[in-house]
């Protein structure tokens, strides 16, 4: 039957090996799926079902920072903004949770780029951290920006240090961590300052509008992953809808990484 | 031997009772990774005007306590581009004994009526039609039009003669009865109900709806026992078959649309929450028609005993 290809995204029965708490109110969850974890790509991300939380029937969709191919696990980093997130932070070691994957299309992460500029705010930084994994297993140099509101809602800064060959730079809205403000500000310095083929960026759309803007100024490849609410994750409800210069598209299966010059942000 | 599961839908042969909702199930093939589609008696898919529409603004869905809350605004590629992108699946979904039931949108009387009219022409492997005159998340057409009986007569009876394939309409939950009534009156083969029931969800902290518009679309389990009251309602009003819609999780909510008086029963949300749900609901619908001692479903129908 030749039709449209259907996601690639199936259901696993994955074992929870750990769920705990990084920063204030943000929780990690290591999951036993070692099919899932060979397939998952950098930017790709999962849908899981909490049980027992009435205020939230469809999966949570959430993005992964890090596969361990050996293992047979992936790493989630989540924030615990609503009932549903809050029930998985309930989940237990030893539990079994209901996770669809693969999901979405992924960062293209170009062979040839010699310097990259990876810029995240807020959960944006998740799979901005898979992505400069992905980066440090090549020869491109990434410099990271990682914004958040305030200090204690950062992560992962000591792993991405050692990992990356460029720059980390910190921002935060009130100056406890790094600079003070939006990730924008060093983003838009370190534009300016070294010739990148390559920027990512996953954050709030005004974070990503600005510095995707700079970079298709400047001539450089632009990759932006949107969040949208969805109620399935692989084509059937048409919730997660983005607005692109080519009409309407889907976060799901279009998405969630977009090249900038095809969105049209607000 | 195994219970008969067979049943027809105003003309539509179902090998069993399972549906699909529209909006719910996309154009089936997005199910294809998950289990073969064939199984079910019917799909239908997503409504579909004469031109492409482009939907409403994002965010399009919430989740709400039982369920969810949606205002996609019925974005569709046209009929032209429904047939173009899935005809061929369509079609093969039909030869492999699967029904398809397309479902159809419009702002106005002539839009629906052209939408029918490219349907007639571009797909004959539509089975049925079914005319979407219960969408809340459109500003003019849907239920502004399929929530008073005259309104809902004449869409229906602007579209009857467009077309030989059987008619269903996706009601509103709203004035079941005498809607329903006239329906039947101006030549509806068959009743699907209910679409979303309209309802709002808001961010109190920001104070904006949670969804782009004011109010959308509720479904998932809390709107179960509505719509079995309404189709058993539906049931005592009219004697053409009826499709129940809403809130079905498993084999014995299927169980209860049929004992109220369905003849088909669709699954919804629960599509999107366990994307392989179809086959379980349908092994457990099947145990329970043999655990009532029948070999045929139809003797089950309207079977509430009160």
């Amino acid at each position: 039957m030749a039709a449209p290809a259907p996601s690639k995204g199936r259901l696993f029965c994955a074992k929870v090996m750990a769920n705990e708490p990084v920063a204030s109110e943000i929780n990690r969850i290591v999951l036993e799926a070692p099919e899932l974890a060979a397939s998952l790509r950098a930017g790709q991300f999962v849908n899981v079902a909490v049980e027992g939380e009435a205020r939230q029937l469809t999966r949570i969709p959430l993005s992964f920072t890090d596969t361990d191919e050996r293992a047979g696990t992936i790493e989630l980093i989540y924030a615990l903004i609503g009932p549903g997130t809050r029930q998985l932070s309930r989940v237990g070691e030893g539990s079994v949770l209901s996770v669809l994957g693969p999901l979405g299309n992924g960062w293209s992460i170009p062979e040839a780029a010699k310097r990259a500029l990876l810029v995240s705010g807020g959960t944006g930084t998740v799979p901005i951290f898979a992505a400069a994994l992905a980066l440090a297993k090549s020869s491109t140099i990434a410099d990271v920006v990682v914004g958040a509101r305030t200090k204690d809602l950062l992560w992962g800064l000591a792993a991405l240090k050692e990992k990356v060959g460029g720059e980390v730079i910190v921002a935060t809205d009130d100056g406890s961590a790094g600079e003070r403000g939006f990730a924008s500000e060093p983003a838009l310095t370190l534009l300016s300052k070294h010739p990148y083929d390559l920027v990512l960026v996953c954050g709030p759309e005004p974070l990503m509008k600005v510095v995707s803007a700079r970079s298709v100024e400047l001539g450089i490849d632009c990759e932006v992953s949107l969040e949208r609410t969805m109620a399935c994750g692989f084509g059937a409800c048409s919730t997660c809808a983005v607005r692109t210069v080519h009409g309407m598209k889907g976060a799901c299966m279009d998405g969630p990484v977009f090249d900038a010059k095809e969105v049209v942000f607000p | 031997m195994s219970a008969s599961l067979a049943v027809n839908l105003g003309g539509i042969a179902m090998k069993n009772p399972l549906n699909t909702a529209s909006g719910t199930f996309g154009y089936g093939w997005q199910f294809e990774g998950f289990y073969d589609v064939s199984c079910l008696g019917a799909i239908t898919t997503k409504g579909c005007a004469a031109e492409p529409w482009e939907g409403n603004d994002q965010p399009r869905m919430a989740d709400v306590y039982g369920g969810m809350i949606n205002s996609v605004g019925l974005q569709n590629p046209g009929v032209r581009g429904l047939v173009e992108q899935c005809g061929d699946y369509l079609s093969g979904l039909r030869a492999h004994g699967c029904a398809v039931i397309c479902q159809v949108a419009g702002h106005s009387v002539d839009e629906y009526v052209a939408a029918v009219e490219l349907f007639e022409e571009l797909a004959p492997f539509a089975s049925g039609l079914e005319i979407n005159i219960s969408c809340p998340n459109i500003a003019c057409g849907g239920i502004a039009m399929g929530s008073t009986p005259e309104g809902a007569a004449e869409v229906i009876r602007a579209v009857r003669p467009r077309t030989k394939k059987p008619l269903l309409v996706k009601m509103a939950p709203a004035r079941v009865p005498e809607i329903a009534k006239a329906l039947e009156a101006e030549g509806a083969d068959a009743l699907t109900l209910i679409n979303s029931i309209p309802g709002m969800a808001i961010d109190v902290h920001t104070r904006r709806s949670k969804l782009s518009k004011p109010t959308g679309g509720l479904s998932g389990p809390l709107c179960h026992p509505i719509a079995v009251r309404m189709v058993w309602e539906a049931a005592h009003a009219v004697s053409i078959p009826l499709c129940g819609v809403g809130g079905v999780r498993s084999g014995e909510d299927v169980a209860e649309f049929i004992l109220a008086g369905a003849t088909a029963v669709s699954i919804g949300s629960q599509n999107l929450f366990e994307p392989d749900c179809a086959p379980r609901i349908l092994a457990e619908l099947e145990t329970w028609v043999e655990e009532q001692g029948t070999r045929d479903i139809n003797d089950l129908r309207g079977a509430l005993e009160c």
